[in-house]
């Protein structure tokens, strides 16, 4: 390996280092900006004289008697209440993963499994609705739900989102179920267990890394989303993103943008985390809905 | 009381036809082979048997009742599978006792029934390892010991020996027989290859294209068969068949000529094995040049060409010849069969020919 790369010639390897090094700050220059700035104030994060003073955080000195502040975070996470919209994604977020997955493992198998035709033709609809945007699902949800009244609570964002998530989730656990050999769940009934019997005990076990994985991709979907939280939950009931925007949305009031900003960092830390801790199953998850389609 | 009974079984995907109107009646305590080559239905009908494929047509038995409609784990069977089918997460000793856990056998027994199937199959000092640390043979193992844990009425073994080396599959071969010789239960072993059907069955049903060729014991199949798709089959080297003419009872193709007293005229194949016949330095009914020699160890295997068929001819060990030169062939009247051309059914219905053909025909040589 070593040997290989000393070979190359040293303007090549100038190249991909200088490429590389572009890339990196290219890509985490947002990220790193957003963090330094969310603990200053607007004057300094969005200051029109210079950029410099964002670095050193002139007017946060000048206003708070320090370099750095809380202020954002504060009035976003207790002033504007982003508490209850960080509860509000954790309980859309975990409820759309554990449903997406409870249905996608019980029709993924099923699909899998099956030898009749129509089983590649739901598959085949699941995957038109995947490609539809997301937003010309919820324009036409908007008015039979104001008409049933049950628009801008959580269940129904929940339901949606699941909907807009199953063809994914179907797709994924069914490509996992396709590497499982049908041997095993064969030889489970032949032992003696019952169909589902075989699913619980033996092909669940062997499934774990596919549903970890799927339920990451779920998860991470209930998370990001906009299009359907922000058009169908009401004021109160906003999830992160939609709260985000909506501090966005009110600049003309001093500091609101620094909410925003807080928001953002306080909104992406989780997720990072998150996919520190499951990145192998992450890429494993990729490559293998990569090769299995 | 494990007799197991076929009547009349049909398999049909759509118009393709796997298995065609399949009769067979299995004895109990008997080690049967389906044996054909690959997509000729012999897998089919025992995932039939085992309830793992739906009968189109037809009545499979199981001792006393039809078992058409029920599921596997209401046969009473078990099944070893070509990719041994463990379960990948549960340890040796896991999976050998997972039939038993499944079934609700009282948990007191389960310890003692593992430790004697896992003997049986010599798996002692594995029983902690997962699958993935196994060999193939220690993983074929732990397929036989699952199942025969249970104890079950019937064994179906689906091609157990194919993932293994030659080396491996000898010996396990010799396990799979003296297993069924203790455990003494119905078996179904499914195999293409025909050294394992003549070893270990105590009958074979020759199967292709969906259609039993024949069913009768080895030797019977060996010695007698009855088209020319079994007599190509069975045997290593496959029998010679060999197409020609008889006029007045006389059989001709390129080199050859050989009186056939059965009253048949026309086009038909001729039949016989490399091992009946005799290189002869002279005269003989077959002359031909020598096409290959292959040395065997315990014989030579000398070839020759009648018009498209190579036809093998099994010599004595010290035999030696040139490739090129001329090879004269006795072939006793005992060694013939003959075959209808177009069908390739059989048409001699002893081994050989008729004993007044002999002596006739040893005057003629």
């Amino acid at each position: 390996m070593t040997d290989i790369a000393n070979r190359r010639p040293l303007a090549l390897k100038t190249l991909t280092t200088v490429f590389l090094v572009i890339w990196l700050i290219a890509a985490a220059f947002p990220f790193v900006w957003t963090v330094w700035g969310s603990f200053k104030v607007e004057a300094d994060f969005f200051s029109r004289q210079s950029w410099w003073m964002a670095i050193e955080g002139t007017r946060t000195q000048a206003q708070t008697g320090s370099a750095f502040t809380l202020q954002g975070y504060e009035g976003a996470w207790i002033k504007n209440e982003f508490w209850k919209a960080a509860i509000n994604t954790m309980i859309v977020t975990l409820s759309v993963t554990i449903i997406s997955l409870t249905i996608g493992t019980l029709g993924g198998y099923a699909l899998a499994r099956s030898g009749y035709r129509y089983a590649f033709w739901i598959l085949i609809a699941a995957l038109v609705f995947r490609a539809m945007p997301h937003i010309t699902l919820v324009s036409g949800y908007m008015l039979p739900f104001f008409e049933l009244n049950i628009w801008g609570v959580l269940p129904t964002t929940i339901i949606v989102l699941v909907a807009i998530n199953q063809p994914f989730t179907l797709w994924m656990l069914h490509s996992f179920f396709l590497s499982i050999p049908k041997d095993l769940d064969e030889s489970a009934m032949v032992d003696g267990c019952t169909r589902f019997q075989a699913f619980r005990m033996v092909i669940m076990p062997v499934m774990w890394p596919g549903v970890i994985t799927t339920g990451l991709f779920s998860f991470l979907l209930g998370y990001n989303d906009f299009a359907v939280t922000s058009m169908l939950l009401s004021q109160q009931n906003q999830t992160m993103v939609p709260k985000i925007a909506s501090f966005l949305g009110s600049i003309q009031n001093e500091g609101n943008v620094m909410f925003a900003v807080a928001a953002v960092v306080s909104a992406t830390v989780p997720l990072f985390i998150l996919v520190l801790f499951f990145q192998r199953q992450i890429v494993s998850g990729l490559t293998a809905g990569a090769v299995k389609g | 009381m494990a007799q197991i009974r076929l009547v009349n079984v049909s398999k049909r995907w759509g118009s393709y036809v796997g298995v065609d109107n399949f009769n067979l009646d299995i004895a109990d305590a008997e080690f049967l082979v389906l044996l054909g080559p690959s997509g000729c239905g012999k897998t089919t009908t025992m995932r039939m048997i085992a309830g793992l494929e739906d009968v189109t047509e037809g009545e499979i038995w199981i001792g006393d009742k039809i078992v058409n409609n029920l599921e596997p784990k209401d046969r009473d069977i078990s099944m070893v599978f070509q990719s041994y089918g463990l379960y990948p997460n549960l340890s040796v000793y896991e999976n050998i006792r997972f039939p038993l856990r499944v079934r609700g056998i009282p948990k007191a027994e389960h310890h003692e029934r593992v430790m004697r199937a896992a003997a049986m199959v010599e798996l002692g000092p594995f029983l902690e390892r997962r699958p993935a640390a196994l060999s193939g043979g220690q993983r074929q193992r732990v397929a036989l010991a699952r199942s025969i844990v249970r104890e079950p009425n019937a064994f179906l073994m689906d091609e157990p020996l194919s993932n293994l080396d030659a080396k491996l599959r000898v010996s396990t071969r010799a396990q799979i027989k003296n297993l069924h010789h203790t455990l003494k239960r119905t078996t179904i072993y499914v195999t293409h290859d025909q050294i394992e059907a003549m070893t270990l069955a105590d009958r074979v049903v020759v199967m292709n294209k969906g259609l039993v060729q024949q069913l009768g014991t080895p030797t019977e199949i060996y010695d007698r068969p009855a088209n020319t798709f079994v007599a190509s089959f069975i045997g290593s080297p496959a029998m010679n068949l060999i197409d020609g003419d008889v006029t007045d009872g006389i059989f001709r193709a390129e080199g050859m000529a050989l009186p056939i007293p059965l009253g048949v005229s026309g086009p038909i194949t001729l039949g016989f094995r490399a091992e009946d016949v005799q290189v002869v330095p002279q005269g003989g009914q077959l002359s031909a040049t020598v096409y290959s020699m292959e040395l065997l160890g315990d014989a030579t295997l000398v070839s020759c060409r009648i018009g498209p068929a190579l036809v093998s001819i099994r010599a004595a060990k010290d035999f030696r010849t040139q490739i090129g030169a001329p090879l004269h062939v006795a072939i006793p009247p005992s060694a013939v069969h003959v075959f209808d051309r177009s069908s390739g059914q059989r048409l001699s219905d002893n081994t050989g020919l008729p004993a007044q053909a002999t002596s006739s025909k040893t005057g003629a040589a």
